[in-house]
């Protein structure tokens, strides 16, 4: 079998996600092709033919260079898939220009035999709805949580014509099917849930020393999808009652300006550290010496740190964004709060330190024991196998 | 007052807010002269006694305003463009950029030059060196935020405050964070924006059912919309009924996605930015002035609200509890508290008439005594007079000495 994966770039370091997936179905004598945005990718990665799109911004001499090699192509290499595809395109009552348009800039998508064609995110599907079915391939979709959760408010309706094509989609939680079905998708079969996965292995619970105050932990961008500001608004409150904390913020992103200034009205300065952005061996490590870990987001499709922090043994506290009440099993592996609202985030906190020992111990327990269980890469690699061997 | 008072008025950009160019109208009309320096964005004719010095976004214009800077300090003051240049070579890395900002002043030499946004202070400490006085205005994200979480600008604010001439700060609120980087207290003066005189409009209630909120200002995290759209859902869940207008905010990826979780696609519109007259009109139509943010100044919309005849509803940030006295000439309620924002506008809008009629009037009351235009312009001349007359006194006071 052959796939084809369509991808922003090729995964940096630390996307496991494609990474491990596409690991997982070389193991199976799949063979993947990766298919990107990114011009500057390298040839080859992981043992993976990578195909590059075209350059069709910046300066213009190289983009009008582009064009003509792209024009080139489509009346050398596969004149045929690009008669196929303008004339699909028109079925579907494409402009003239539009479908010249996505003829010219898909070529790189057109010549190559393939059993499946994968687009890795729903907006890179986007004007190309037509691609799978001109070179015989089957369609699937990954859909997270910007895709379905914010890009369709600006861009209503945009995947109606995709999801009339689609063969399968892949969504990481129950709660991102809720949002595509609210988008206008209306067959319930084409939509198959794989979880995320960690490496179970290395996050692996090891002996936890007693801290002299409280641990909190958020690992998280430095975006308002992360519900940061209300999670400090939430400690203020835990503050004014006297509790002594340490609450360690690890990442980086463009609202650092909005938290430090935060942190600073709300009189946290001495309680509050942005590490920025860590390796897994300091997240590790800090994981190890949390006692509580916080993901308040507004938005989230799943969450993996929230499932390392639940594999260390960590207490989990996160807000009912989409995927992460699927991820956290309220009252039993964690606790589950309404999102945005600080109030019930400071109750629920207080709550979880006044949990006796043994309460604690089996909540973390039950949690360590689900993510081994159910969010092992090795679980997700034969998924995705059944993915798209299954009918 | 000296005869001729030179003064340049500098915010970068040419022409500037409604409330700089108030500013330097309101100065010319008393008899100062005005330069205006920096960068013109758009062609603008002043009055006379307002004179631009500025260059437009286009190669040979810069080229000859350097060209021509170059000569006549060349010929008539060398020693001083020598001066400058050392210091150029020495602080500066865009040399020839820094050259054909700095000529003009130098070659105009204003009695003293106000700087409008306090991060450019490193920029233009040098005026100091060559006689002119440097005032400076503290007002916006610039104090408020900016040094917080830029230690760089932390650092330069706590190196160049000191030795400031005189500050402007907008609100007393800022005076005090002004002195937190070391500016002398008694240099700095608060001088309210002021507004042009106007009729007190004796607005009648909207007979409307849907009561009207409106809330102008940049989509900045810094304005708190997403607090005022957590009011709205409690409103909403309340079953009142309202209509919420965020003037600037069309577009914000944030608000956007809150409004549509909150579903209140049919009570909260969003729109871009708008010409100063449809503000006024869109504030005058509605039945509150909602000001959600965590931090100002003090907003300058607040201000025209009141003298337009709305009601104000702010938090209690920045200079805001300078203007507004609660239950008096308006509404406040402290920062990041959206249930009391939604509790204060329920209980507002079933306030009797009576009420608010006298609210209104007493809004108007203040604007008329402490953010007139006239006042605006008497203190700042007030400002300048003791910025050169603590000059001429410490300067006899050094002469004494020797």
């Amino acid at each position: 079998m052959k796939i084809g994966l369509v991808l922003p770039s090729t995964p940096g370091y630390s996307e496991t996600f494609f990474r491990n997936k596409i690991l997982g179905l070389q193991q199976n004598g799949i063979k993947v092709i990766l298919f990107v945005n990114d011009y500057k990718s390298d040839e080859y990665f992981l043992n993976c033919k990578v195909i590059k799109a075209p350059r069709l911004g910046g300066n213009k001499f190289k983009v009008v260079l582009n064009i003509f090699m792209q024009v080139l192509k489509m009346v050398l290499v596969s004149p045929r898939n690009s008669l196929k595809l303008f004339i699909l395109n028109k079925k579907d009552k494409l402009s003239t220009t539009q479908n010249v348009k996505q003829v010219i800039a898909n070529q790189f998508l057109l010549t190559e035999k393939l059993d499946w064609i994968h687009f890795g995110f729903g907006t890179m599907t986007l004007g190309r709805e037509n691609v799978a079915q001109t070179i015989g391939a089957k369609m699937a979709v990954s859909f997270r949580g910007f895709d379905i959760g914010i890009y369709p408010l600006k861009h209503p309706n945009c995947y109606k014509s995709m999801f009339q094509k689609v063969n399968k989609i892949h969504v990481i939680s129950d709660d991102l099917a809720n949002l595509l079905y609210q988008e206008g998708l209306s067959e319930y079969k084409k939509i198959v849930k794989i979880t995320p996965a960690i490496d179970t292995h290395f996050f692996l619970s090891e002996a936890k020393k007693e801290n002299a105050i409280l641990q909190f932990t958020t690992i998280a961008r430095l975006h308002w999808k992360k519900g940061l500001e209300n999670t400090l608004e939430a400690l203020c409150l835990l503050n004014q009652q006297g509790i002594d904390f340490k609450y360690t913020i690890i990442g980086d992103g463009g609202e650092k300006e909005r938290l430090i200034f935060a942190v600073k009205q709300l009189k946290l300065t001495e309680k509050v550290i942005f590490t920025g952005k860590l390796s897994s061996e300091k997240v590790k490590k800090q994981l190890e010496a949390t006692d509580i870990y916080i993901q308040y987001s507004l938005q989230e499709g799943f969450c993996n740190a929230v499932l390392e922090a639940q594999a260390m043994g960590v207490l989990c506290i996160v807000s009912d964004a989409e995927g992460l009440s699927e991820n956290v099993i309220d009252k039993v592996t964690g606790f589950v709060v309404p999102k945005q609202q600080p109030k019930l985030l400071f109750k629920k906190i207080k709550e979880v330190i006044d949990l006796d020992d043994a309460q604690k111990k089996e909540l973390s327990l039950k949690a360590m024991e689900r993510v081994q269980n159910e969010f092992t890469i090795e679980k997700q690699q034969q998924e995705f196998l059944n993915f798209y061997e299954e009918n | 007052m000296k005869d001729n008072l030179k003064i340049a008025i500098y915010s970068g950009e040419i022409p500037s807010t409604t409330f700089i160019e108030r500013l330097i109208l309101g100065l010319s009309d008393k008899g100062c002269k005005i330069l205006l320096f920096g960068y013109v964005t758009k062609k603008i004719k002043y009055k006379e006694g307002v004179i631009i010095r500025g260059y437009a976004d286009n190669r040979w214009y810069k080229m000859s305003q350097f060209l021509r800077y170059s000569v006549l300090l060349f010929l008539f003051r060398n020693t001083e463009k020598k001066k400058l240049d050392e210091y150029i070579a020495k602080e500066m890395k865009k040399k020839t950029f820094a050259k054909m900002k700095y000529y003009p002043v130098l070659w105009h030499k204003p009695h003293i030059f106000h700087l409008q946004w306090t991060k450019s202070v490193k920029d233009w400490i040098w005026v100091q060196d060559f006689g002119i006085k440097l005032v400076v205005s503290l007002r916006g994200t610039h104090i408020t935020t900016t040094p917080l979480s830029d230690l760089k600008v932390s650092e330069e604010y706590k190196k160049y405050f000191p030795r400031i001439d005189g500050f402007h700060a907008v609100s007393e609120a800022l005076k005090k964070e002004g002195e937190k980087y070391g500016a002398d207290s008694s240099k700095i003066k608060v001088v309210y924006s002021g507004l042009s005189e106007a009729d007190f409009v004796d607005k009648k209630r909207n007979q409307d059912k849907v009561f009207k909120i409106i809330s102008v200002g940049r989509n900045h995290w810094i304005k708190g919309y997403s607090y005022a759209l957590d009011s709205c859902k409690i409103l909403k869940e309340n079953q009142f009924e309202f209509e919420y207008t965020i003037i600037g905010a069309s577009g914000a990826e944030e608000l956007e996605f809150v409004k549509e979780k909150y579903k209140l696609s049919k009570e909260v519109i969003f729109t871009g930015n708008k010409s100063f007259n449809e503000v006024q009109e869109s504030i005058k139509n509605a039945d509150l002035l909602l000001l959600p943010s965590i931090e100002e100044g003090i907003a300058n919309t607040v201000l025209e609200a009141m003298q337009l005849g709305t009601i104000v509803l702010t938090t209690n940030c920045g200079g805001m509890s300078e203007v507004i006295k609660n239950g008096k000439n308006g509404f406040i309620v402290p920062i990041r508290d959206p249930q009391m924002i939604a509790e204060s506008i329920m209980n507002l809008a079933s306030m009797d008439q009576k009420k608010s009629e006298e609210i209104i009037k007493e809004a108007f009351i203040t604007i008329q005594n402490n953010h007139s235009e006239k006042k605006m312009i008497t203190d700042m001349i007030s400002l300048y007079n003791d910025v050169l007359n603590n000059a001429y006194q410490n300067s006899s006071q050094d002469k004494l000495g020797k």
